[in-house]
């Protein structure tokens, strides 16, 4: 097998420096080696099952932090060999650790080491368990293989996979009508945007011949392709991206995903899978950068979507649905971030969120864990039962609310910069009132939750155990400081780093915006805490003052714009107009066809079975018929047929 | 030495293959049928033999090429024979159209 | 030939040969000699040694270039080597098979005849692959013939192995003499047996006549070779055959004595019809006659699928199957793709695994419910859910899907298909039987997942299954991931 190394054409370090790098492929096969162990064990480990996927993961997690330090000084290391080769068709299959992988890839292995953690508590007494933490591994070898992978089809293969384990858990407690119907939605919903992605991968290999991230850049660069192909396939691809990461229209199924167990949501439906969508846009920058029309196409969405989704997120009741819908929204800033060209930004705030989401899910997770419901209006006044459940999840609050110091605040900074400068206003408007929504939802969360007098049946409620406080308590102090590896007063770090040795990326690097941006970001989060403050906590504005004056836009958005209901009625319309003519089609085509088809090849068996009668003399004379016709033929052709 | 043309011994040739064919693929005694295939073997031999002196590039390989044929021939109807022995045992006869238990 | 030229040979290129001859002779010793009480699985035990230390001698022998021998009737090359390869680890997985056989009935004084018959039958077949002359390749064919003939029917007092045995020994006499039959027309024409000399006085064919009876030749080696091959039109005697014989002899059928039946076709076909009587564009007779290669590809595709449907017998039913998986390799050897020999290697090595971990599964089945009925594997997930998913990820590969060595088997075929003259028919009738295939291949997987077991009696699996397991699973998802291994091992040979 031939190594190619690329990515060494600077002054390429001395061999044997790069050993963690080189040696990247093992970090998604400890999980993978976990989902195998579990699978055949899993059942006379039980429990100790656990311990297993957090060992693990701990080995990926720590692996993947000693590379990430290793990329600190080194350049991009990448390595393919051929994987398939038909005649002249070449296919490789490779990894590569550049910047944006290498973070990726300490934040999967983080999240997925905490949830791992965390379930061991959570998930106590299910009889499942194994099985559970197989899927896990599944999920976490399928992540971090999508993440390391340098070329389009090794990308989708992994992102189908990923796909399949966000199903199996969605669904893990299939014996729940909703989950199963949320399981099944998901699969769908997210296989519309799949064949969007798999039309954009081909288009592009017809294109460039080749699957190659970098040959396609390349080949974007050098001007092979034309600018509407580059628009074309760029839309195609971010289709996929919008189903994965639950963009406007194809959002519905992550709501319904909270389905799955609170951790599964923290990893998958929070820090991760959703985020692949944004990963996936960020790693194929460059050619979306290419076509001003795909980039517009993506903030517009995000922006939209961001807004949107926060307006729900305002009169949710369910605790995870209120952060089903955030996620929503933040992937919604995170593509208005690298649609108005903020790639620095984007990717940023996919770090930040990751911390802070999860934090809030595992709090959440702790929470429901502590009262049995998940309806918020039957909690209230957790604070003082559970006493660190209660102050992390403030800290998840105030960073996902932009408040100052937090880490939050930063990456939003810089978004709200971004789209700012990247000329789009309008944009930077709707970015700016998502925000307000946000603080004001996610504090609105925070008061019935935690303070107030206590509400519905809640009896022994008390703190979680060791192994789900600490994920939280570790997440947390990364809520608050990971903001600060990338800020406009202590050095952009973070920022130079991601666009370092990048051409096509310099220009999209760390964005300086104006200090008016920051305050009005401020105030803006500020404001929307305050209101929540004055709503939910003070009481002294009566809770449907707003609401109260225009009833039927709280109907609309208490039903979540009736998008399920457009989805349904459309879809109902659609089918009954054309299901006659589909019927018909049924009847006498299809169901014609496919009788005749069955009958001839059930005809042919049957003959074929009849003829074999037991009886050699006939086998003899039936090759003897096949050689005689075959003769007579070639006989009476004078020799060849052609 | 002969006036006999080759396509003579050729034709002996494919006559005694297509009797052999015949036979193996009509007789009901498995002796018979054995001793067909036989037949049909023995007619590749004439072929080998004529070809050997009439041929295009008539060689002494032929003549060996049948000694093996004849060889092997004769292991095949060996472990032939020795099968129908072992079947005639269980069935107690050497009818090949009785024997059709496995079909379909 | 006197002694100094034959001491001048390279007799160590002959190594592997001389190491199977060694241990079959030395087997067929001690299996006369030692006590009688004595268990004789240690004769499978020593021929498993056997067949490992020719592997060995195989890969020492990797790097040596092409040579040939004894006056170019053994030529060691490329070809050679990588065939080799294929037929001794099948072999070996076969002896696994053969050992952990526990037959209830009619084998109980033969056990060591069934070791050396099967190396027997592998000599014949190595033999095969390095010949270079007509005799030879004869001579080889019949030898792992004659040994299969006796294997079939070595359950003695068992009807059924008689009635194989006797089948197959009646079809096989028949196809042998047509083979001979058209190679005495061949022989006739050139005055020689040898391949590389038949192959230079065929190009220089002009004549008509000649070139007339050079086809008829081919057809009627062709004919009788489909034999060995299981396909269309020799390909009745399967399943009765396989119904019959031992589960081991079945799987040794369907996979080794297959492999060599496409050795032989592929040194006849390439090296004695490739150019012969060429016309004036230099196209030789096979090109000339691949479309009745077509239709022949074809007929058994359809065939083995569409009869496979209907059986209700798990060995007859992968006779079938066999059939079938014949057919895509003739389809391979149809459109003569310049990757023909990648091609079709690669699909004998992932049908080499698929199918004798498929053999492995059905002989546990059917030894312990002593009969070989489908509805037999029903619950098999319940009773033991490691043989059911091993079996699954078997079947998954038979049928071809992505991610096994089955699917880039059939992938390599397809996109060959559109090499040079595409041939869209045969691809289409391709896709279209692999998907009847679906239909029996699943239906197995139903019963073992989703019907209830009518025996809820737990399954020993002995070591031997275990093995030949092992090697097959690890091996179909291998190629399946990473297909290039193989490739570049054929590249790297000389």
């Amino acid at each position: 097998m031939e190594f190619v190394h690329e990515g060494c054409q600077a002054p390429c370090s001395i061999k044997g420096i790069v050993i963690m790098m080189e040696n990247a492929w093992l970090i998604p096969l400890f999980p993978l080696l976990s989902f195998l162990i579990l699978l055949l064990f899993g059942k006379r480990l039980k429990e100790a099952s656990a311990y297993v996927g957090i060992l693990f993961t701990l080995a990926s997690l720590v692996y993947s932090i000693l590379v990430l330090f290793e990329r600190f000084s080194e350049p991009t290391y990448g390595t393919n060999f051929e994987w398939l080769t038909i005649g002249d068709l070449h296919l490789t299959a490779g990894f590569e650790v550049n910047q944006l992988n290498a973070l990726m890839l300490v934040i999967v292995s983080l999240v997925s080491f905490l949830v791992h953690t965390y379930s061991k508590g959570y998930m106590q007494g299910d009889e499942r368990f194994p099985v559970f933490y197989a899927y896990l591994g599944l999920f976490t070898f399928a992540m971090l293989g999508l993440v390391i992978s340098p070329n389009l089809l090794q990308t989708y293969i992994f992102w189908e996979l990923v796909g399949v384990g966000s199903f199996l858990l969605i669904g893990f407690y299939f014996y729940k009508e909703e989950a199963r119907a949320a399981a099944k939605k998901a699969f769908i919903m997210t296989r519309i945007g799949d064949v969007g992605l798999f039309i954009g991968m081909i288009l592009l290999f017809w294109q460039t011949k080749s699957f190659e991230y970098k040959e396609i850049f390349a080949a974007v660069d050098a001007g092979e392709i034309s600018t509407s192909m580059i628009t074309l396939t760029a839309i195609l691809i971010f289709i996929g991206a919008v189903g994965k990461s639950g963009q406007f229209p194809l959002h519905t199924w992550l709501p319904d995903a909270m389905e799955g167990p609170t951790p599964v949501s923290a990893l998958i439906h929070a820090a991760t899978m959703v985020a692949a969508g944004v990963y996936l846009v960020a790693s194929l920058f460059p050619l979306f950068a290419a076509s001003k029309t795909a980039l517009l196409t993506i903030a517009v969405i995000g922006a939209f979507t961001a807004i949107f989704a926060a307006s729900i997120g305002l009169v949710q009741t369910d605790i995870k649905r209120v952060l089903a819908y955030s996620t929503v929204s933040q992937l919604g800033y995170m593509m208005l971030a690298l649609g108005s060209a903020g790639y620095v930004a984007g990717v940023f705030h996919l770090m930040t969120h990751a911390f802070f989401k999860a934090l809030l899910f595992l709090a959440a997770g702790s929470v429901i864990h502590a009262v049995h419901t998940q309806n918020i209006e039957e909690m209230g006044g957790l604070w003082k039962k559970l006493k660190l459940t209660g102050p992390l999840f403030l800290i998840g609050t105030l960073a996902i609310s932009g408040v100052p110091l937090f880490s939050g605040f930063f990456s939003k900074d810089e978004i709200l910069a971004a789209a700012w400068e990247g000329g789009h206003p309008i944009l930077f408007l709707l970015a700016l009132i998502a925000a307000f929504m946000t603080a004001f939802y996610m504090f609105r969360l925070f008061f019935m939750v935690f303070t107030g007098e206590a509400r519905g049946s809640q009896k022994h409620v008390h703190e979680s155990p060791a192994n789900m406080t600490y994920p939280m308590i570790l997440l947390g102090v990364l809520a608050i400081i990971a903001g600060y590896v990338n800020t406009p007063w202590f050095g952009t770090f973070l920022g130079d780093w991601l666009v370092d040795g990048n051409e096509a990326l310099a220009q999209h690097g760390h964005i300086e915006g104006p200090v008016w941006i920051m305050i009005a970001a401020t105030v803006v989060s500020l404001a929307g805490i305050y209101l929540a403050y004055l709503m939910y906590y003070k009481r002294s504005l009566a809770r449907n003052w707003l609401s109260g004056t225009g009833d039927t836009l709280h109907t609309i958005v208490l039903n979540k714009y009736y998008v399920d209901e457009f989805y349904q009625l459309t879809v109902l319309a659609a089918t009954t107009a054309i299901s006659y003519f589909l019927r018909f089609i049924d009847v006498f085509l299809v169901e014609g066809l496919v009788k005749g088809v069955v009958g001839i090849v059930q005809g042919l068996g049957r003959a074929g079975s009849k003829l074999q009668s037991g009886q050699v003399q006939t086998y003899g004379a039936v090759a003897f018929i096949g050689l005689a016709l075959l003769v007579v033929i070639f006989a009476f052709t004078g020799g060849y047929l052609r | 030495m002969s006036s006999i043309p080759a396509s003579a011994f050729l034709a002996l040739a494919l006559i005694l293959f297509c009797i052999g064919l015949y036979g193996a693929l009509t007789k009901k005694n498995t002796v018979i049928v054995l001793i067909s295939i036989e037949l049909m073997l023995n007619a590749v031999n004439i072929n080998l033999v004529t070809f050997s002196k009439y041929g295009v590039a008539p060689s002494i390989t032929g003549q060996i090429f049948a000694l093996f044929a004849i060889s092997v021939a004769a292991a095949e109807a060996a472990v032939g024979l020795a099968i129908l022995i072992a079947l005639y045992r269980n069935k107690k006869t050497v009818n090949i159209d009785e024997v059709d238990t496995m079909k379909n | 030939m006197d002694l100094e030229t034959l001491k001048s040979f390279e007799w160590s290129v002959m190594t592997p040969e001389f190491i199977i001859l060694g241990v079959a002779a030395l087997l067929t010793l001690l299996d006369l000699f030692l006590p009688k009480k004595m268990d004789r699985r240690i004769l499978g035990w020593i021929g498993i040694v056997g067949i490992l230390a020719a592997i060995l001698s195989v890969a020492s022998l990797l790097n040596v270039e092409s040579t040939s021998i004894l006056d170019d009737s053994f030529t060691f090359d490329a070809f050679g080597k990588s065939f080799k390869l294929i037929l001794l680890v099948g072999s070996a997985l076969v002896m696994f098979l053969a050992i952990s056989y526990d037959a209830k009935e009619g084998m109980e004084d033969y056990r060591g005849e069934f070791y050396y018959l099967f190396l027997s039958a592998l000599l014949g077949a190595m033999i095969m692959t390095s010949s270079g002359d007509l005799i030879t390749l004869f001579i080889g064919l019949e030898l792992l013939t004659v040994s299969s003939y006796i294997l079939a029917g070595i359950r003695k007092h068992n009807l059924q192995s008689n009635e194989s045995a006797m089948k197959y020994v009646i079809n096989g006499g028949i196809s042998t003499a047509i083979t001979l039959f058209g190679m005495s027309y061949v022989y006739g024409l050139t005055g020689t047996t040898n391949l590389f000399e038949i192959a230079n006085k065929l190009a220089a064919v002009t004549n008509g006549q000649q070139a007339y009876l050079l086809g008829l030749a081919f057809l009627m080696i062709f004919v009788g070779l489909s034999f060995k091959l299981a396909a269309a039109p020799f390909h009745m005697w399967a399943p009765d055959v396989y119904q019959g014989a031992p589960t081991p002899v079945t799987a040794f059928l369907s996979v080794i004595s297959k492999s060599a039946g496409f050795v032989i076709v592929i040194r006849i076909l390439i090296s004695v019809f490739y150019n012969a009587a060429p016309t004036d564009n230099g196209e030789g007779i096979l090109f000339k006659m691949h479309d009745y290669l077509a239709v022949i590809a074809a007929v058994t595709m359809i065939i083995g699928n569409v009869v496979a449907l209907k059986q209700t017998n798990i060995k007859r039913l992968f006779a079938y199957s066999s059939i079938a998986h014949a057919g895509y390799i003739l389809v391979a050897l149809t459109t003569m793709s310049s990757n023909l020999l990648y091609s079709i290697w690669f699909y004998l090595l992932a049908y080499m695994l698929m199918n004798l971990g498929a053999f492995a599964v059905i002989q546990v089945v059917t030894e312990q419910a002593g009969s070989s009925k489908i509805s037999d594997f029903a619950g098999l997930a319940r009773r033991s859910p490691i043989l059911a998913v091993l079996m699954g990820i078997l079947l998954v590969s038979l049928a071809g899907f992505p991610g096994t060595a089955g699917f880039i088997g059939k992938l390599n075929i397809f996109v060959g298909a559109f090499y040079g003259t595409p041939h869209y028919v045969l691809a289409a009738i391709m896709i279209a039987t692999t998907v009847i295939s679906y239909f029996y291949y699943f239906g197995i997987m139903t019963q073992m997942f989703f019907r209830p077991a009518s025996d809820e009696r737990k399954l020993n699996i002995p070591f031997g299954i275990v093995v030949v397991l092992l090697v097959a699973v690890v091996g179909s998802i291998l190629f399946g991931i990473m297909p290039n291994i193989a490739l570049d091992f054929l590249n790297n040979l000389h």
